[in-house]
């Protein structure tokens, strides 16, 4: 399978070995010697939200952290040693972080990309990942949202759910997910507010639309850049009725 | 007190281990990897995994027993000519989606002694 670099400047630095932070529309990527070390993103809940909602880190102890060794690039090490975390934990936590921001990160943008040089993120490494196992990641992302349920207007619309179809069950997760969306908010504030990764939350809403239990709104945004090529010959594209095709399902499914 | 690194390679002393692996179930991704994958790559490996351990993790004949904390599912087996391979679920005080995946070879491999060690690792890795 041929893919096209998500970021060529990425590969660049990479091959390079070079140490900095690579500034993006939708986010950062810092790097020491060619490999990913951290990444932030306003779309995705940093390592702090997903450590203090579930209530695992106090905010004091988060704070105390970043007060402490802020300074020295040092608070993952810090949160360490001092007790608050286990290592696999950590690692856990952080690398679950990185992929997700990154995966925003590294979305198509059309806004320019700087890298700055010998800048570092105060987190510190904690295992730092190769620039291409993140690109590779991030384009299997992009994807599988888009074999679950290619409307990508559910990512960035409130969550609207539907009733379930009779006999029709959902995962604890989901559930918890379903629970908390009022109609308004969008997966990104699901996100937050239940401290998971952005893009699990979008995979989530993907795969509940798909079943049925969130709304596809009918009128994707606008999106900039090339016209994508139809998803398929016997699908009409432009307005794709869910309704009926929803209902053909539910139908069929019940002669199963 | 064990990273993922040092828990996947004690997974690999196992008699008869031959790849290891720790998976996000819900995104299908290889947060570790060690040895080999039976396909020859282990992110495809970990995105196959990912989908078995999520339906298991999320279908009510699997999850509805059970009153005590942590998740429900302890561990997958599935017993193939060739090998086994033990998917234990990871429980950590924050969100995640995360399990172990240790594939062993049919006539070395240890079943038993294999869901025990993953056990005791799969709680270390985050217990300490």
């Amino acid at each position: 399978m041929s893919r096209a670099a998500v970021s060529p400047m990425l590969v660049r630095l990479a091959a390079e070995k070079a140490t900095g932070a690579l500034l993006r529309d939708h986010g950062t990527l810092y790097l020491v010697d060619g490999r990913v070390v951290h990444a932030e993103s306003p779309a995705a809940p940093g390592v702090d939200v997903l450590l203090t909602t579930g209530g695992r880190l106090p905010r004091e102890g988060w704070d105390e952290a970043v007060d402490r060794a802020g300074a020295h690039r040092a608070v993952g090490r810090f949160l360490v040693d001092s007790g608050r975390l286990h290592d696999g934990e950590l690692e856990i936590c952080h690398l679950g972080a990185v992929f997700d921001a990154a995966f925003f990160a590294l979305s198509p943008t059309s806004g320019p990309t700087r890298f700055r040089y010998g800048v570092g993120h105060w987190f510190g490494t904690v295992r730092p990942v190769s620039a291409e196992a993140v690109e590779r990641e991030t384009v299997r992302r992009r994807e599988l949202l888009d074999a679950v349920w290619p409307y990508a207007a559910v990512d960035t619309s409130p969550v609207v759910p539907r009733p379930a179809a009779p006999g029709q069950t959902v995962g604890a997760r989901q559930r918890a997910l379903l629970a908390a969306a009022d109609g308004e908010r969008t997966p990104a504030e699901l996100a937050r507010l239940l401290g998971r990764p952005a893009f699990h939350t979008l995979l989530d809403v993907r795969r509940l639309a798909a079943a049925g239990l969130v709304e596809t709104p009918l009128a994707p945004e606008p999106e900039p850049g090339p016209v994508p090529p139809p998803l398929s010959a016997t699908l009409p594209v432009a307005d794709p009725d869910i309704a009926l095709l929803r209902r053909l399902r539910d139908a069929l499914e019940a002669h199963l | 007190m064990p990273g993922i690194d040092e828990c996947l390679l004690e997974a690999m002393a196992l008699p008869g281990a031959r790849g290891a692996s720790l998976v996000d179930w819900t995104s299908g991704l290889a947060l570790g990897t060690a040895g080999d994958s039976p396909v020859g790559d282990h992110e495809t490996t970990a995105a196959e995994t990912a989908e078995l351990a999520r339906s298991a993790a999320e279908f009510d004949s699997f999850t509805a027993a059970g009153d005590s904390e942590g998740p429900p599912v302890e561990d997958l087996i599935v017993t193939t000519r060739a090998g086994y391979h033990v998917l234990r679920f990871v429980e950590t005080s924050f969100d995640s989606s995360v399990f172990l995946h240790l594939w062993l070879d049919r006539d070395a491999g240890n079943l038993a002694l294999a869901r025990l060690r993953l056990r005791d690792l799969a709680e270390r890795l985050v217990l300490g």
